[in-house]
C-alpha cells in the first residue's frame, strides 16, 4: 500500500514497479481489490522467483521474535492496513531489487526478518542513483 | 524444517549482481497473462518487489 501512495514518485524516475506475491493469479486479483491498488502484480505459486532473488525462509524468532513482532506491530499502525488471513508460505521472506536495463542488479534490499522492509523512501533515494 | 515451515538455522539472503536467472522467469499476472520479467526491465530500470505472503 506504501509502494501504492509512492506510485507516481517511481514513474517519475522512469522506472517500473512490479510486486511478486505467493500464491495463484486469483488470489493476486483479490488482493488488489481488498488493497485498492492498481499496480501490476504477479503470481508466484512456486516461488521460483523468490529463490532467484536470494530471498531467505526465516527462522522462528525472524518470524515472531518480540524484536521483530514488535516493529511490526508499529509497521502495521503506520500502514494502517490489518493483518488478514495468511496465504502462502508463513516463513518466506521478499525483498526489493532494482534492475537496469543490462539486467544488472543495481540495489537490493533482501529482507532478513519479518519487520526488515525497504521503505519506498529508500528504494526511491537509490533509483535516482541508477 | 521448523514449526509453520520455518527454517531450522539463520539463512543469508543472497540477491545476485545480475538478474540473468530472474529475467528467464514467466509469470501470470492478476489477470493470468504471463509475463517474461525481463520484459519488465528491457526499456528502464525497473523495482521488482516480492511481498512476503497474501494477507
Amino acid at each position: 500500500v506504501q509502494l501504492h501512495r509512492e506510485r507516481e514518485a517511481f514513474e517519475k524516475e522512469g522506472a517500473g514497479l512490479v510486486l511478486i506475491a505467493q500464491a495463484t493469479p486469483r488470489h493476486a486479483a483479490h488482493f488488489r481489490r481488498r488493497l485498492g491498488i492498481d499496480l501490476p502484480v504477479l503470481a508466484d505459486e512456486k516461488r521460483a522467483s523468490y529463490e532467484a532473488a536470494g530471498a531467505k525462509i526465516a527462522t522462528l524468532n525472524e518470524l515472531l521474535g518480540p524484536k521483530v513482532v514488535a516493529k511490526g506491530f508499529v509497521t502495521a499502525l503506520r500502514s494502517r492496513q490489518p493483518q488478514g488471513r495468511t496465504i502462502g508460505h508463513p516463513a518466506q521472506l521478499g525483498g526489493a531489487m532494482i534492475i537496469r536495463p543490462d539486467g544488472s542488479v543495481a540495489w537490493s534490499h533482501m529482507s532478513e526478518d519479518v519487520s526488515d522492509n525497504a521503505r519506498p523512501a529508500d528504494i526511491l533515494a537509490a533509483l535516482r542513483e541508477v | 524444517m521448523g514449526i509453520a515451515g520455518t527454517a531450522d538455522e539463520r539463512q543469508h539472503t543472497h540477491a545476485p549482481s545480475r538478474a540473468d536467472v530472474l529475467g528467464g522467469i514467466e509469470l501470470p499476472d492478476q489477470d493470468g497473462i504471463r509475463h517474461r520479467l525481463a520484459d519488465y526491465w528491457q526499456a528502464a530500470p525497473a523495482v521488482l518487489v516480492w511481498l512476503r505472503h497474501y494477507g
